[in-house]
């Protein structure tokens, strides 16, 4: 395998993590704007989220850093073209982020600071899957054709095609923070409220499975060379997604919580993995691969042997955090 | 005034203005809270650990008083990092086509040292009451090694881009790239030490401004004198390293960037035996300068070690290769290493009047010149920056590449500026808000905890 593809690889392990992790960090957010008059479930979402949330944004700009070591020329054209959208996006993780860390010291206190502070932690949690997730597909779009490069014009990220991918982003957020929730709220015994992130986890997978179907017949009808590429390359990744998403909502109909969790990763790993594949090697239009946008030979040496060793040192560390908070403190004070 | 505020609110100032606006206004926000943030872990370890050996209960309470701080201070600082990581790409695209492949090693480490950090600002915020005494403390460890090994990983980045190394362009094509040889280019020892002390010492005087405050407000108990004794002590031995290491940052750019040295140093014509300037603005515009007291042949001595060695004037360089922002670059400069003298002499007067095993003076003067010394120092550390800034213009990589030709293509950037600058004005008034919601006044400390002495 060459060494841009394998780059390209840990570039995808990279981006589902953050698809998956981050991914439930901010369907903790939309499901928080739901839940405007329920503390309790404001307080599960917080205390899942809280200790973990800023270690699983981390591999957003460890994407960004391979990115742009690997790929300079690929990332300057994505950066060029993307300048809108992904300016929109990163102003709403700021703001959701600043607003969550401030809000966190009182999820349970109604002031109207923590109001405010809710709102706009829900509103910053819809917008960036809504804008990443339109980018990507937007992205896919123009790589997928024949136009050659892509230019901030021709990008279709406000597109119907972008709007639904979009939308599918958010609903998968939203399902894999209802998944977590209830699986850590069962285990916590605390069988009440884990019923009811159950319910909003039925409700979540049902719209996560729409969306999927409808973004397909979308790409066939609106974006054909796309539509070739995922019912070809892609294909696998689309069947296991779909099946995933139903095994989740099966597994959350009997109450089988790990097995809707586990099920819930794997279409969300499924999705960006069927995207990435979609595209390959393209990065963005027609000319710009992992090849033809390569660094040179011994800055790519250096990036996999740094990858290689961040992951390394990071993943025992990320263990060690995720198994410190897998269960709820008897006593939770800071 | 108004003129001005409407051509940026209409995005009529020029394209690149716009983008160096954006760019220059994340940094400077972001440069506040990862000072912060390399600094206030060292400290909750020095009172956490003060507190394990004493088992005082005050030492505890800071800790955990500047632990909730932190909390919201790493909150925005990871925030404005990604917006940072965010307009290399969005901003400066040909510059990051051209040197990603170059500098792409600090880059990927720095994420690594994030990701450390990151996972154990969780379990330390979150294990106060989870984890054993001792084993919480250690937790805190990782956290201060890794956020002074980010702003290292960064920072050998910025050394990069003012002492281009470890590559070549053959036909326009970058060639022969050697990372370790960029990373550890001439200039990156002492830039990162100067940020890295630069970093502590600003928290050191940040801290002890605080709790300098609440003397001055009547709260004059053990709560506020460990803090402010804990911060002083650390800045005794801070500041004089740090005059020290600005020296020798100085001889790297006199080696490296002639044209740098002669804008931060007000040299407009060469000279040999080269007076340091103590003073002197060039305003744009005229030739002579203001305000200028002129110490024969130390510059010479100080840059090269021979007293008539010559000393580069600015007018040996095309006018397009100077830095266009020359003035600018002195008056930063001439704040920083003022300011810098300025904290070395206040910790000498606070440690040569401080009694032996006694408080150290708590007068209304001392208390105002510790208040005034905490802000003057993160301005110094945001002059500092701007001086590695605007001393490099018009380049972005020294003498390699123009800044103008980084520029994005994409329009927009006034609309994008404006929203930046509303965000961190929102950001800001927000940070204020929550940092003192959880900070305000001594904490419920039993009585017999705080001895009081007002």
């Amino acid at each position: 395998m060459s060494l841009p593809a394998l780059i390209a690889i840990g570039l995808g392990f990279a981006l589902t993590a953050y698809a998956v992790l981050a991914g439930a960090d901010f369907g903790a957010g939309i499901l928080d704007l739901t839940s405007s008059h329920s503390p309790e479930q404001r307080t599960a979402l917080a205390r899942t989220i809280g200790p973990l949330w800023e270690a699983n944004h981390v591999w957003l700009i460890f994407s960004i850093t391979i990115l742009f070591s690997a790929f300079p020329t690929g990332f300057a054209a994505l950066g060029t073209v993307l300048l809108a959208p992904f300016t929109l996006a990163v102003m709403a993780i700021v703001v959701r982020g600043v607003a969550f860390s401030l809000r966190t010291e009182t999820p349970e206190r109604q002031t109207r600071s923590a109001k405010l502070l809710g709102r706009a932690f829900g509103a910053g949690s819809v917008a960036a899957p809504l804008l990443f997730g339109a980018s990507a597909a937007a992205v896919a779009q123009v790589s997928s054709s024949t136009h050659g490069p892509a230019t901030v014009s021709s990008l279709p990220w406000t597109g119907l095609f972008a709007g639904i991918v979009g939308l599918l982003a958010v609903a998968l957020c939203a399902h894999l923070a209802a998944t977590f929730v209830t699986s850590r709220l069962d285990r916590a015994s605390q069988p009440t409220l884990a019923d009811r992130f159950r319910r909003r986890g039925l409700q979540t997978g049902a719209a996560l499975l729409a969306l999927s179907l409808l973004a397909l017949l979308t790409a066939a009808w609106k974006a054909p060379a796309l539509w070739h590429r995922l019912s070809t390359a892609a294909l696998p990744l689309l069947v296991i997604g779909l099946l995933a998403t139903v095994l989740s909502l099966y597994a959350l109909a009997r109450r089988h919580y790990q097995l809707a969790r586990g099920a819930t990763m794997l279409a969300a790993g499924a999705i960006v993995w069927g995207w990435l594949i979609a595209q390959s090697p393209r990065l963005i239009g027609t000319q710009l691969t992992i090849h033809t946008a390569a660094a040179t030979h011994a800055a790519l040496t250096a990036i996999a042997i740094a990858v290689a060793a961040v992951l390394i040192a990071v993943l025992p560390a990320f263990y060690l955090l995720y198994v410190l908070f897998a269960h709820p403190a008897p006593e939770m004070t800071r | 005034m108004m003129t001005a505020l409407s051509s940026v609110a209409f995005g009529a100032v020029s394209h690149l203005t716009a983008g160096r606006g954006q760019m220059g206004t994340s940094l400077s926000f972001h440069l506040f809270f990862a000072v912060l943030g390399v600094g206030l872990p060292l400290m909750m370890l020095i009172a956490e650990g003060m507190h394990l050996r004493t088992g005082d209960p005050v030492w505890r309470a800071l800790a955990r008083r500047w632990s909730k701080v932190f909390a919201i201070l790493f909150a925005v600082g990871a925030a404005s990092g990604t917006i940072i990581s965010f307009e290399l790409g969005l901003l400066w695209p040909r510059f990051m086509a051209f040197a990603g492949g170059i500098i792409g090693l600090p880059f990927s480490l720095e994420g690594a040292a994030f990701f450390i950090e990151a996972v154990f600002v969780g379990i330390y915020l979150y294990g106060w009451d989870r984890l054993p005494a001792r084993l919480h403390w250690l937790s805190g460890f990782p956290i201060a090694l890794a956020s002074a090994a980010s702003a290292f990983f960064i920072v050998t980045a910025n050394a990069w881009m003012n002492v281009p190394r470890g590559f070549q362009i053959v036909h326009g094509q970058v060639r022969h790239v050697n990372v370790l040889a960029a990373m550890f280019n001439p200039a990156w020892a002492t830039e990162t030490t100067h940020m890295v002390l630069g970093a502590y010492l600003a928290t050191t005087f940040g801290v002890a401004a605080v709790y300098a405050v609440g003397m001055l407000r009547g709260r004059r108990d053990s709560y506020h004198r460990k803090a402010i004794t804990v911060s002083l002590s650390l800045a005794a031995i801070i500041a004089p390293l740090q005059l020290g290491v600005g020296d020798l940052l100085g001889r790297t750019v006199a080696q490296h960037q002639p044209a740098t040295l002669a804008a931060i140093e007000g040299v407009t014509h060469t000279e040999s035996g080269a007076g340091l300037n103590l003073g002197g603005i060039q305003l744009p515009g005229h030739a002579t300068t203001v305000l200028n007291v002129k110490v024969p042949n130390l510059l010479s001595l100080l840059a090269y070690d021979r007293p008539n060695a010559p000393v580069r004037g600015l007018d040996t360089f095309p006018k397009a290769d100077r830095t266009p922002l020359a003035w600018a670059t002195r008056l930063a400069f001439i704040g920083m290493v003022g300011i810098g003298t300025g904290l070395v002499l206040l910790s000498l007067w606070y440690w040569l009047r401080r009694r032996r095993n006694g408080p150290g003076p708590e007068d209304r003067l001392t208390l105002i010149a510790l208040a005034g010394a905490g802000p003057l120092a993160f301005l110094a550390n945001e002059l500092g920056w701007l001086v590695s800034e605007f001393g490099r213009q018009p380049w972005v990589v020294y003498g390699v590449f123009r800044t103008s030709s980084a520029i994005t293509t994409a329009p927009g950037l006034g609309a994008t500026f404006t929203g930046f600058t509303l965000l961190y004005i929102g950001l800001s008034a927000v940070t204020v808000w929550g940092v003192r919601r959880v900070s305000t006044g001594t904490p419920g400390l039993p009585a017999s905890a705080i001895v009081s002495v007002a």
